[in-house]
């Protein structure tokens, strides 16, 4: 018994022994050895997960020489992980040590010619200039990698570098999906408006101020409408006296899903938009307009139709909208003489619709008027006849029914009682 | 002749048809135009919808319209046929008579006089009905094509007559539909006379007894020449009748007058 006691304990206390000596008494120095204050990674880890790629000994910056055989797994060992992203490691001094020369361009394989210099006064001055670093937005550039221009043509160029903007501003970009723009640009329309278009790559500005910007933004592409709208009764009174109450481009077409007459919704609810201000008293009492526009509208045969097509936002109204008669971009007040709407022009303007209309069909439109003894006579006679009769004689019959059937009730109880 | 069974045909198949044609298509203008009278209303926009929307309801509309056109056109050939060729009589010609006759109803619903005043092929009340699709029938059409064809009705006429036209397409729309089931609705189905329905428009034929007592002189120059009026016949209603005819009438009147209570009611709903 006592040889097989002896037999056990040998291994067990030279094991003991062993951990004593390996793990136990050095451990002080196995500490130490793994310091906790090494610095920490300076920059994001997402797509840098190959640390040695750029710390290797041939690399940008290379580990001191004491790290040699240490491979990726170890780094984060000793180096904290950085607690929030850092671009500051790529200050843009570095970036406008080059792009701060005008002259600095490439020559893309369609032969047109990008600059690939920033005004570093436009950005310093921009909404972002005092906020975000280059790196923030070009987010490819990371410490020693600066990825070569591969765009075919400019607007390749500009198609792959707008979407740096929805990193931030995602709201905005997801509502551009829903817009003509973006359907254009899926029909192969290359040139249709995306962010930098509008707001500008480096020099964006508020796009609210002055309120003059907003329709400024949408010139570039849409001058011929532009032109139209300066001369028109809201742009001549934003452009000349900065008026804030008339619409601007996107107060109809909307701002980022921005849509026009060729969406069949857009047609139908463009009496509504006409009407977000035109039936709005308090506005409209400051230029003495009638609010009763959108009212009669509706009353009448077109703003009927229109108005039961709101059911079916995705048939397009046949019937006349505001913008069909007043115009649009153009529109003129009411007692300007060129106006769509006056007395002269009417039969014209009916005619776009109903070509073979005559002289006295614009006198079937009673104006934005409800019908009166003294506007719309016949018209307001004709109706008041109906109301009257209606009145009168509808009553008149229920009472003679009612009368029919007491008569029987009663002479039906006058029978009971002389069977009785 | 046995008395009892003994049936007399008051309208032919023609007339039958025509009334059909009247009713189908008197049905179709009102489902699809009413909401367009009542656009403000949700009912009305919901119905709009369900039909197709405002085109296709107004396609039926024309539609319904022309067949209900040449149905009067067809009346009137007939009828002046009839007339002009065949030398009929005018039965549904009023005389001086209905206007007594109505106030003789009157004082017979107020007990001033005990028995019902006597009457012809036709009595006021189906005079007053028929008149009535006439006027219209003219007003509907007339106004109807109209607006129909702007163009051309302002080419012949003042433009004018086009918002006129669509007040009175609308006035008389609204007149004819309440008109029809305050009066043909009783008359000819929640009367307790006649309740559920009178037989008389699916079958074309009066029973002698019904002919002897709602139309005594007619009856009394057909069978009795002799007689001048004939003894009024009473026949017995049920109680059943009445209290049905009565409650079926207050479920059609809620139901109508809560649909035109909001559809009058209802406002442009602005932006």
């Amino acid at each position: 018994m006592g040889h097989r006691i002896t037999r056990l304990m040998y291994p067990c206390l030279k094991t003991g022994l062993l951990v004593v000596l390996v793990v136990i008494l050095p451990w002080p120095a196995i500490t130490r050895g793994a310091p906790q204050t090494q610095p920490p990674v300076p920059h994001e880890l997402v797509g840098r997960e190959d640390c040695l790629a750029c710390h290797g000994t041939d690399g940008l910056e290379p580990v001191p020489a004491d790290h040699e055989g240490r491979d990726n797994n170890t780094c984060l060992s000793c180096h904290a992980e950085p607690t929030e992203v850092s671009i500051e490691t790529i200050a843009d001094e570095d970036c406008l040590a080059c792009h701060g020369n005008s002259d600095l361009n490439v020559t893309l394989p369609s032969g047109e010619v990008l600059s690939l210099y920033v005004d570093e006064e436009a950005y310093a001055t921009s909404v972002h200039g005092r906020e975000l670093l280059c790196a923030a937005c070009h987010r490819d550039f990371k410490p020693g990698v600066h990825p070569a221009v591969r765009a075919h043509d400019l607007r390749d160029f500009s198609l792959a570098a707008y979407a740096a903007c929805k990193q931030c501003h995602p709201h905005e970009y997801e509502k551009t999906l829903d817009s003509m723009h973006a359907l254009a640009l899926a029909g192969g329309v290359r040139e249709a408006a995306v962010c930098t278009d509008c707001h500008g790559a480096h020099d964006v500005l508020d796009p609210h101020q002055p309120r003059q910007r907003i329709s400024q933004s949408c010139a570039p592409c849409h001058d011929v409408v532009y032109q139209d709208y300066l001369e028109s009764v809201h742009g001549a009174a934003l452009y000349e006296e900065s008026n804030p109450d008339v619409p601007v481009c996107t107060d109809c077409h909307r701002v980022h899903n921005v849509w026009g007459p060729d969406v069949p919704a857009f047609r139908t609810y463009s009496p509504r938009l006409c009407g977000h201000c035109h039936a709005d008293q308090t506005l409209m009492a400051k230029y003495g307009l009638s609010t009763a526009v959108f009212r009669t509208y509706v009353a009448d045969f077109h703003g009927t139709s229109v108005q039961l097509f709101e059911n079916q936002p995705d048939t397009r109204p046949n019937e006349a909208v505001c913008f069909d008669c007043h115009g649009a971009h153009d529109i003129r007040p009411t007692d300007d003489p060129e106006s769509s709407v006056v007395r002269e022009n009417l039969l014209e303007t009916c005619r776009k619709c109903h070509p073979n209309a005559t002289a006295n069909f614009p006198a079937a439109w009673v104006g934005h008027y409800s019908p009166s003894p003294e506007k719309a006579s016949p018209v307001y006679y004709t109706n008041l006849f109906y109301i009257v009769l209606t009145a009168s004689l509808i009553p008149a019959l229920m009472g003679f029914v009612v009368l029919d059937y007491g008569r029987l009730v009663l002479d039906k109880i006058a029978r009971r009682g002389t069977k009785k | 002749m046995n008395g009892e069974r003994k049936e007399f045909v008051r309208f032919t198949l023609g007339r039958r048809v025509e009334h059909l044609l009247l009713l189908l298509t008197f049905a179709v203008l009102v489902v699809t135009g009413i909401p367009q009278k009542f656009h403000n209303a949700a009912w009305a926009q919901w119905l709009i919808a369900a039909m197709g929307g405002v085109e296709f309801a107004r396609h039926i509309h024309r539609f319904s319209a022309i067949l209900l056109g040449l149905g009067a056109l067809y009346h009137l050939v007939d009828g002046l046929y009839r007339l002009l060729v065949k030398r009929q009589a005018f039965t549904m010609l009023p005389r001086w008579k209905d206007v007594t006759d109505v106030a003789d109803t009157l004082k017979y619903f107020f007990g001033l006089i005990s028995r019902p005043p006597q009457f012809d092929h036709f009595n006021f009340r189906q005079k007053l009905e028929y008149w009535a699709v006439v006027w219209g029938l003219a007003i509907m059409g007339g106004s109807g094509f109209i607006l129909w064809f702007p163009v051309p009705a302002a080419r012949l006429l003042p433009g004018r007559i086009i918002p006129v036209a669509k007040v009175a397409h609308s006035g008389e729309a609204l007149l004819a539909l309440l008109a029809i089931v305050v009066w043909h609705l009783y008359n000819a189905h929640l009367s307790p006379m006649v309740f559920p329905i009178d037989m008389v428009m699916i079958t074309g034929k009066l029973s002698e007894q019904r002919l002897r007592e709602e139309h005594p002189l007619e009856y009394a120059s057909l069978v009795e020449p002799a007689l001048k009026e004939s003894p009024a016949v009473e026949s017995d209603i049920s109680w059943i009748a009445i209290v049905l005819s009565g409650i079926t009438s207050l479920v059609i009147l809620s139901i109508l007058g809560a649909l035109l209570w909001a559809g009058l009611r209802a406002q442009v709903s602005y932006p």
